[in-house]
């Protein structure tokens, strides 16, 4: 087949599987989230609620489509367009089975890209620009101010991010993720994970905060909050912010499973040397499962961890996330250039963890953070409770 | 000024008089603006600047491309400085920038450009708009309704523009490659094609096709950057590392109160 068809083929296929993916997660949520909280969830539309996505997604669809008379019309309708795009070309260099050549599919929407994660940054760093416009197009100064607060998240957790990533490029001297899972599949012991366990914990942490998840929600607040930069949005156009969301999750969980996890291998029967009938198609559905595995996980998160304050967020931020990603990568240099026993790696971080841990804990037992909370706080609770 | 040589440069004089006067009519001023003529005008300039000095390349994605993200940069560019909203003016920025590192990859420089995506794009031009956003929240201030000078700093700006762009035609047409203006600014960058102008002393590149290829990957970039260039690039992180702890010292302090 033409290359040309083969691309555009894939294409649709990520797009449409994303898309479904997305529907079908909100689902998986929300049964999760009803049976942590001890209730039914979904149930009327269709045998065990299956039928709910769609009927979600004709209601954002129907909905009256209102643009508010004050808002800055233009970028009022580009912000959300430009949140979902980013997500989705961030998918375009991560491969979601063995990508090769020689295979009837490739697996990827553009291989060989030698860039590879750099590229995936350099196109996220632009989703703050939905998020910022968003907020400052509604011309509220609500959502100006939740559009201000999402965006030095974002900016900030961009960071660590980045850093926590180093050590990988210069274990395996490639950023391209095709590459990076060939590095990792010379056997379980070969997975980054051994080697990178605090990077791994750094990755996933600011990937949450970079996809607004809990406990890093303070963008949206859903529960009690109206909202943040989308509040003037409504049926479609808020529906593409929360795809974006989902999207970048996805995004997400199969860039921890490929960096961190090794992608498609599982010894035994998906190695780099298994080349049997559907070999293809066995390396695609570990993959998938661990991703799936990933988001559940992210899910349970949110019913578990409590939301940050926003000043404990930006302290997690430079004050944690930041000196640990940085003494990670000195480390990994360091067992580089004398070239030690790679296992070193994984006592280093832990000790580092632990260091961190206890530099955080001071003799009385209180933490850093209870003991400079700010004077101000206890001000205006003082007279007694105010009803709600 | 011979009628001579206006003679022989006039495929480049006619985009520029007509991009001149574009910008002149677009540039926010008191009096009837006149948005229409000014686009039409400002579109047929950058069409005859295309079509007079550049000759497509033998590649017809690349040279397709080439005029995708050229002709993008320029007329966001025009845009910017002639919108009368400073967040439009920001936005139009970004996409002159998003534009130029197209212009960048399609030169094999995959780096660069992600690199000038993630610094410009991605925080530079953010933080200016988060300053254009906290600074002026109610409606566009006076000084934002008109432009100072117009009529002059259209004519400088076209004067330096004309200037450079005569300089380098004649450049070109020195150096011989084939023939004055029209000499294919598609092609591979001079620095190659002269041997004796090494851009890697001392990296282990070859010098044949495979190794110019290999200097475009983050591999040779890398290799070049701190191997060749180590001590211009710990100069420049020194800089920077010296202006960060400057601006945090400035920075006033709060006083009291985390955050």
């Amino acid at each position: 087949m033409h290359p040309l068809l083969i691309t555009l083929l894939t294409i649709g296929g990520v797009l449409g599987g994303t898309l479904g993916a997305c529907s079908y997660l909100i689902y998986i949520e929300r049964k999760l989230a009803a049976f942590i909280q001890d209730r039914v969830g979904p149930n009327r539309v269709g045998p065990f609620g299956l039928l709910q996505p769609i009927a979600d997604g004709l209601k954002f669809l129907l909905k009256e489509d209102v643009i508010p008379a004050h808002v800055d019309k233009f970028l009022f309708i580009l912000s959300p367009a430009i949140s979902v795009f980013t997500t989705l070309l961030a998918f375009s260099v991560v491969p979601f089975g063995a990508a090769s050549k020689d295979g009837i599919f490739p697996w990827i929407i553009a291989p060989q890209v030698d860039l590879g994660i750099v590229f995936i940054f350099a196109v996220s760093s632009l989703a703050v620009y939905g998020v910022i416009l968003g907020g400052w197009a509604s011309n509220n100064k609500y959502s100006a101010l939740g559009s201000l607060r999402a965006s030095a998240q974002v900016i900030s957790y961009e960071i660590p991010l980045g850093m926590s990533v180093l050590g990988i490029a210069l274990l395996g001297g490639t950023l391209n993720l095709e590459e990076v899972i060939k590095v990792q599949a010379t056997g379980l012991a070969g997975w980054n994970f051994w080697y990178q366990p605090l990077a791994c914990l750094i990755f996933f942490i600011a990937a949450l905060a970079e996809s607004n998840r809990l406990p890093f929600d303070l963008s949206e607040c859903e529960q009690e909050l109206i909202g943040g930069y989308h509040t003037e949005y409504g049926a479609l156009k808020f529906a593409l912010f929360f795809l974006a969301e989902y999207t970048h999750v996805i995004t997400i969980s199969f860039l921890t499973v490929i960096l961190y996890f090794g992608g498609w291998h599982f010894p035994w029967f998906a190695t780099a040397a298994s080349n049997y009938a559907g070999a293809e198609f066995v390396k695609f559905g570990v993959l998938l499962f661990k991703v799936l595995s990933v988001i559940i996980l992210i899910m349970f998160i949110r019913w578990t961890i409590p939301r940050f304050r926003f000043d404990q967020l930006m302290g997690l931020a430079w004050k944690v996330l930041i000196p640990l990603a940085t003494a990670n990568v000195v480390l990994t240099m360091v067992v580089r250039e004398f070239d030690l026993n790679r296992w070193w790696l994984t006592v280093g971080s832990f000790v580092l963890f632990l260091t961190a841990g206890f530099l955080a804990i001071d003799p009385l037992g209180r933490s850093r953070a209870t003991k400079r909370r700010r004077p101000a706080a206890a001000v205006p609770v003082a007279g007694g409770h105010h009803a709600h | 000024m011979s009628v001579e040589w206006i003679k022989s440069h006039w495929t480049l004089l006619v985009p520029l008089l007509m991009g001149a006067l574009a910008l002149a009519w677009m540039m926010p001023r008191q009096g009837k603006p006149r948005p229409i003529a000014a686009g039409l005008m400002g579109l047929a300039a950058v069409g005859c600047a295309g079509f007079f000095l550049l000759k497509p390349g033998p590649e017809m994605v690349e040279s397709a491309l080439f005029f995708l993200f050229a002709g993008t940069a320029i007329v966001a560019a025009g845009l910017m400085i002639t919108s009368h909203n400073p967040v439009y003016a920001a936005l139009w920025f970004a996409l002159v920038t998003l534009s130029v590192c197209g212009l960048f990859l399609l030169q094999s420089a995959p780096f660069l450009s992600a690199a000038t995506i993630i610094v410009y794009a991605g925080a530079i031009i953010v933080t200016f708009v988060f300053v254009i956003m906290l600074a002026r929240q109610s409606g566009a201030a006076f000084y934002d309704q008109s432009s100072e000078q117009p009529t002059w700093a259209t004519f400088a700006s076209f004067l330096l523009l004309g200037g450079m762009l005569v300089c380098l035609g004649d450049w070109r047409g020195q150096s011989g490659s084939d023939g004055g203006m029209g000499g294919g600014m598609l092609k591979v960058p001079a620095v190659w094609q002269d041997r004796e102008l090494n851009p890697n002393p001392l990296s282990t590149l070859p010098d044949t096709e495979a190794g110019v290829k290999a200097a475009g990957t983050m591999r040779g970039l890398g290799r070049s950057l701190f191997g060749d260039y180590l001590f211009a690039v710990e100069i420049a992180g020194t800089l920077l590392m010296v202006a960060t702890i400057g601006s945090v010292a400035i920075a006033p302090r709060r006083a009291q109160g985390g955050l």
